[in-house]
């Protein structure tokens, strides 16, 4: 079965997980910036919206993990290593898989940090 | 030819003694540089709660971020001047990998989780109005600084300017304010800056660990005299500080001088409050107890009757772009008393 | 692949090499600046913006010299703050991010085995732009009127007239036509590199410095136009007192910092990730091997790229924000780090898997590494929003900064000088005097920037035009005076050595570092990049593919020569690079000159408030431009297609996704929606800051927006039509399907302002009504153009220049339209819908 078809042609699915991160980001800083400018106005407490913020984390994460493994079974699960120079769309289709299961390891790493606020600070004073 | 060269410091200030601190010792060339003169205004001598963590955050950076530095610069040396067989592409793979982004990964992670669970014990709110036992509200002005202290043990507020004082041990919340550009409230001594923006009211907490003297500059460029704009904050004992507060909502003891006199005929008052004589303007800082303050123009000159007196006559040169108009056309007599009638105000 | 030019007699190759050399040759006398050529325009580029650059630098020794000593009156205050915001502005827009485009025009297109960049005419003009504005504000401080508000131009203190006088005006239009500039720029590289490189080169193949400057040119086009909307609404408050950052009037000095800023942060990456690209060219060539971890090269440039984007706010850590707020920024401020970590982590492993060869390139790249590290450790410090508390503005940022934009940029520049020297004049630079300036300058900078992380520790604020002595700053403050005399020597140093006169010494070897890569096939006495446009095999091709350069040379490859007397060369797929066109590139003319010299005219005029010669201008610039257009893009070419060499023939036109200007058109309107984007960010964030903030106005409605956004679907939906049957050969339909679209977006823009007019918002009286009148006003001028591209689309179609093979006008035009279709869609449901949902 399969979700996501085998050939990844585009030069757009390298930038899936960075994009992910992006959006990640937005959301923990769009959500925050309105729920503590309009408090006064919402009903909810700020532990509602951590853990709205820790829902669409958990979401990003398993995206780009996704990601990744998409991009791990292109570069053939890692039976070619670097450097992935030959003249061949062979290799240029093993770089972009390895590629971009680095990005994914970097956004997946990026958004465990943009996460982490919400552990340590529970309120919106300045 | 800005004529600040004629500005003169002020009197010796007492310094606060030398603090130790056992991390200094970890970064040798900070540690050159760090001796010798200690300083008013230094983030490096920490005198309140909130700079003695930070700068205790910044001790723990330098070294690690020393050691960061010459392992990265060893290893590149070490590259370069390599004349042996060349390592193999796996082995200077796995250097990336390792080098480049697991060990900042994680170094970088723990650092941040540091910080992260420093930020909300720094600054606690003291929660709304009434619960806050003293607030000083500081609005800044192109280019000094309009100061009232709101106690629980007065009614109304009590008005000062360019100078901050405070009680030790007792957490004062700051409430910033700006009418005019942005400016930046900062005691280094004490804790972080913070903002005055126009038309938002800003919140600053900060408790002084330490009686002295302490400098503070604007710290966000503010137009032409950004530079000169500064203030000095004085940290007292409580007891001490409350028979100041005291003292500093009453009016000035009144002096036999015919300066008053000068200084109401000459329109002083339109932009001048002195507490207690008609002088009720608002423009420019209250000058009800200017005597008894550590400086004079915000921080610029030292708190002396020739000071006050050539700062009346020549603000604009003095002050580029000050509001103040230049007096420089009164008769010496004038300028003499008013300057002596507002050095007798203690 | 050598029957095809073996067939050839020595008579005939001579004759095609003549032929060839003649298309490409530079104008003589004093047309000689009416040039395209990429190597003109690049050398001119790079020349202007390191004047540029040593204006700068002498106005940062005039602020050392002032603050040399305390109490110190070399500088008046006023001179003193008109010196440090210039000295700011210059390095960062005239200097920092033209030396790129510079270097990327210059180069490029060698190294892709391209002949040229797609668009050569909008280089010229990118670069008489530039210079213009350059000179413009740069020119400011002699008549004592130069901006004086600091570089970051923060209102209200730069808004507000009584505060800052004209300087701002130039500050702000100067540089918003530089900024115009830098976008096209942007474009024409991301088509450059993903459209035209040698065939075979696929995308696993390009050199390093094409994949940062395709990250890099993509980053400007997300952080440009934020700053161009934050420009906007700062003029219209300056000139017709909209009050979008006066707090008395709904405003906040706030919007501008973020707007700012999320230009300001990712600028910082813009400058230096292509310095670092020329190290990935330079350290690979002297370790006399690949690059080990080219897709970490990859993985760091794009992750740099993407997280650059979430670190504005760490410049506004003492704003007052919400604590919670400020974290997010810190956390993605510490995570930039690793990609940048892994970058130098490449270049050390690369030199370890190779063998070292020490030499003055070498020597200013790792000098710069050691310097850049240092500045890296101390950004992730004040990215930590307690420690930044403290030292925000102070100069322990400004010891940070410099630590960075030197180690990371300047130094790596200077490497890459005397790298790439031999590509400009068949020289080399002295080694000695190489040696002798980069120890002047890495002594110097260490000598005057290190001391200031103290003197900021100890409390120094920035941007102060003395201080007072005892305070413990005096004697940091001198030696970082005296160190900056001496890294200024060294600069002199180099600048002795690039313009002391060489005709005397031999010319050089064609790649005298024995570098692997395709930019050093271009010969300094040639115009044409390269001989014949050569199959790719390799990453390194001249150090893997034998006789590589002499095939090239004896025109064995691809175009060899020039038949049509036309400037050509090839468009190539994306990711496996297969030839699918040849590209006629434009050549020498005067329009660009002429079209800069009016769009400018009309900036400068407005600075200075003459509306008549404003329009005047502009009209001027308008009309150039579409002359530009209508003479120069989507000819029709006289035959259907070529033999370009080795039995291949390629088609000389192609439209719709396939085509340089179909991606041109698609990433320009990329970078309009950013700043479109910019504005919605700033009508939410008014919403964000006030209890009601449309202040008791029941404007614009909901009907008028809803009529304007259903008359431009409309007009949309006949666009597509309109192509559609012109690519059925309906030549009648299509004419009447483009005048229905072109009536329509009359009708649909006069309603767009009927909404505001009709409940006579002012937008002087408070920020809603100036928003929503800057929204509709934005959609209406874009839809002024889209009415100008139908005109223009219409009048093609007439003359016989639009038909149904040669469709590119009309592709392009409705590719705009998606866009404007988009804009005008968000446009009317927010300014209709949102006040009423609240």
């Amino acid at each position: 079965m399969r979700i996501i078809p085998n050939e990844m042609e585009s030069l757009w699915t390298l930038f899936t997980a960075p994009v992910v991160w992006a959006l990640h980001f937005l959301i923990c800083y769009v959500s925050v910036a309105v729920y503590c400018a309009k408090s006064s106005q919402i009903s909810f407490g700020f532990d509602v919206v951590r853990l709205g913020v820790v829902l669409v984390t958990i979401m990003a994460l398993a995206l780009i993990a996704m990601s990744g493994l998409l991009a791990w079974r292109q570069w053939g699960f890692g039976t070619h290593d670097p450097p992935h120079d030959d003249p061949t769309r062979h290799d240029r289709e093993l770089f972009q898989g390895f590629a971009t299961l680095l990005l994914s390891g970097l956004s997946f790493v990026a958004v465990i940090y943009v996460a982490m606020p919400l552990l340590f600070i529970a309120e919106c004073s300045p | 030819m800005s004529g600040f060269s004629q500005v003169v410091r002020g009197q010796a200030v007492e310094r606060p003694p030398y603090p130790r601190s056992p991390l200094r010792y970890g970064f040798i060339p900070i540690l050159m540089f760090a001796h010798g003169c200690a300083g008013i205004q230094s983030t490096l001598e920490p005198t309140g709660a909130e700079a003695r963590q930070i700068a205790t955050l910044f001790w723990v950076m330098v070294i690690g971020g020393s050691v960061v530095w010459l392992a990265v610069i060893g290893t590149l040396l070490y590259a370069a001047r390599w004349k042996g067989e060349p390592h193999s592409a796996q082995s200077a793979g796995r250097l990336i990998l390792w080098g480049g982004a697991i060990f900042p990964a994680v170094v970088l992670m723990a650092l941040l989780a540091y910080a992260l669970w420093l930020m909300p014990s720094l600054r606690p709110q003291s929660g709304e109005p009434p619960s806050a036992p003293l607030r000083i509200e500081v609005t800044g002005e192109q280019f000094w600084w309009r100061v009232s202290y709101r106690s629980k043990n007065h009614e109304a507020s009590i008005a000062s300017a360019n100078e901050i004082r405070l009680p030790l041990g007792q957490r004062v919340e700051f409430v910033l304010k700006s009418s005019d550009v942005i400016h930046s409230f900062w005691i280094p001594s004490l804790g972080g800056k913070m903002d005055m923006i126009p038309g938002r009211t800003n919140r600053l907490s900060l408790l002084a660990t330490k009686v002295g003297i302490f400098r503070g500059p604007c710290a966000e460029y503010c137009g032409t005299s950004h530079t000169l704009m500064a203030f000095y904050a004085m940290v007292m004992d409580p007891a001490a500080f409350d028979i100041w507060l005291e003292a500093q909502s009453q009016p000035s003891e009144e002096l036999a001088s015919d300066g008053k006199l000068r200084f109401i005929s000459n329109g002083c008052g339109s932009c001048h409050t002195v507490h207690g004589t008609e002088a009720t303007g608002t423009l420019g800082p209250d000058l009800t107890h200017l005597g008894s303050r550590e400086s004079l123009a915000a921080g610029i000159l030292p708190n002396t009757e020739e000071a006050i007196r050539r700062f009346i006559a020549d603000p604009d040169v003095i002050k580029p772009g000050s509001k103040m108009p230049a007096f420089r056309m009164l008769p010496e007599d004038d300028l003499q008393a008013i300057a002596s009638y507002l050095k007798g105000l203690k | 692949m050598t029957q095809f030019a073996d067939r050839m007699t020595r008579k005939e190759a001579k004759a095609q090499e003549e032929r060839l050399r003649k298309v490409w040759a530079d104008p003589s006398g004093w047309r000689y600046w009416t040039s395209v050529n990429n190597y003109q325009i690049g050398l001119w580029y790079a020349a202007t913006a390191f004047a540029f650059m040593l204006f700068a630098g002498v106005l940062a020794l005039m602020v050392r010299v002032q603050l040399a000593v305390p109490d110190n009156d070399f500088l008046s205050a006023d001179l003193f703050n008109q010196a440090f915001t210039l000295h700011g502005t210059v390095m960062m827009f005239l200097f920092a991010v033209p030396i790129f485009e510079a270097v990327a025009i210059f180069l490029l297109p060698p190294m892709l085995g391209a002949r040229e960049l797609p668009f050569p005419r909008l280089s010229a003009f990118g670069f008489w732009s530039f210079l213009l504005g350059g000179i413009f504000v740069c020119g400011s401080i002699f008549f004592n009127a130069a901006p004086s508000s600091g570089w970051f131009m923060y209102p209200p203190l730069a808004t507000d007239k009584e505060f800052s006088g004209i300087g701002a005006d130039i500050w702000l239009l100067g540089l918003s036509f530089i900024e115009i500039a830098s976008i096209a720029a942007a474009v024409e590289l991301i088509v450059g590199i993903l459209k035209c490189r040698a065939p075979g080169m696929r995308i696993n193949m390009m050199p390093l410095f094409a994949w940062y400057l395709l990250v890099v040119a993509g980053m400007i086009l997300f952080a440009f136009p934020p700053l161009i909307a934050g420009d906007i609404l700062f003029e219209l408050e300056r000139m017709f007192d909209w009050p979008f950052f006066n707090p008395e009037r709904g405003g906040d000095p706030i919007l501008w910092q973020h707007l700012f800023w999320i230009f300001g942060h990712p600028e910082v990456y813009i400058i230096f990730l292509p310095a670092i690209a020329l190290m990935a060219m330079i350290v690979p060539t002297f370790s006399q091997r690949p690059v080990v971890g080219y897709s970490w090269i990859v993985l760091a440039a794009v992750g740099t790229g993407f997280l650059s984007f979430g670190l504005w706010v760490h410049h506004m850590f003492t704003t007052g924000l919400p604590q919670i707020s400020l974290a997010f920024f810190s956390a993605a401020s510490e995570a930039v780090a690793i990609p940048t970590g892994v970058q130098i982590f490449v270049f050390i492993a690369t030199m370890l898997a190779g063998r070292v060869i020490f030499s003055v390139p070498m020597l200013f790249g790792a000098g710069g590494l050691a310097i850049f590290v240092m500045g890296g450790l101390t950004g992730v410090m004040v990215a930590l929003a307690p420690f930044d508390w403290q030292a925000h503005d102070t100069y322990f940022v400004v010891a940070h900064l410099h630590y960075v934009l030197i180690g990371g940029m300047l130094f790596p520049v200077i490497a890459g000088l005397y790298y790439y020297y031999p590509l400009i004049n068949a020289r080399m630079l002295s080694d000695r005097a190489g040696k002798l300036a980069f120890w002047l300058m890495f002594i110097g900078f260490n000598v005057a920037f290190f001391p200031m992380h103290l003197s900021g520790l100890r409390g120094m604020p920035r941007r102060v035009f003395t201080y007072p002595p005892e305070v413990g700053w005096d004697w940091l403050n001198l030696i970082s005076t005296i160190g900056a005399f001496i890294l200024a020597s060294g600069i002199l140093v180099i600048v002795v050595d690039v313009l002391r006169p060489k005709h005397r010494e031999p010319e050089g070897e064609s790649n005298p570092w024995n570098a692997g890569t395709l930019e050093w096939i271009s010969e300094p006495k040639e115009n044409w990049g390269v001989r014949s446009i050569p199959i790719i095999e390799s990453r390194y091709p001249l150090w893997d593919q034998p006789n590589l350069m002499r095939d090239i040379n004896k025109g064995r490859f691809y175009l060899p020569d020039a038949e049509e007397g036309r400037r050509e060369g090839l468009v190539t797929s994306v990711l496996d690079a297969q030839p699918i066109q040849v590209l006629r590139v434009a050549g020498t003319a005067y329009v660009p000159i002429i079209s800069a010299f009016f769009l400018g005219g009309a900036f400068v005029a407005l600075t200075f408030h003459w509306w008549i010669a404003t329009i005047v201008s502009a009209v001027g610039a308008f009309a150039a431009i579409v002359y530009w257009l209508w003479t120069g893009t989507a000819e029709l070419p006289e035959k259907p297609q070529k033999h370009i060499g080795l039995g291949v023939t390629l088609p000389l036109y192609v439209s719709g996704p396939s085509s340089t200007g179909w991606w041109a058109m698609f990433i320009t309107m990329i970078g309009d929606g950013t700043a479109f984007a910019s504005l919605i960010f700033g009508y939410f964030f008014y919403w964000t800051i006030h209890e009601d903030f449309t202040a008791g106005s029941k404007g614009p409605g909901a009907q008028w927006p809803m009529i304007g956004f259903g008359l431009f679907a409309a007009a949309w939906i006949a666009m597509i039509y309109a192509r559609r049957l012109n690519g059925r050969g309906f030549v009648l339909a299509m004419r009447a399907c483009l005048m229905l679209a072109a009536l329509l977006t009359i009708c649909g823009s006069l309603a767009a302002v009927a909404g505001p007019l009709a409940y006579g918002m002012d937008p002087k009286s408070h920020v809603y009504p100036a928003i929503v009148w800057v929204l509709v006003l934005w959609t209406a001028v874009h839809a002024v153009l889209g009415l100008v591209m139908q005109v223009y689309c219409l009048a093609r179609s007439l003359v016989g220049r639009l038909t149904a093979q040669h469709d590119v006008d009309l592709q392009n035009v409705v590719l705009y339209w998606h866009f404007l279709f988009v804009t005008a869609l968000i446009t009317f449901a927010v300014i209709g819908l949102f006040p009423r949902m609240l």
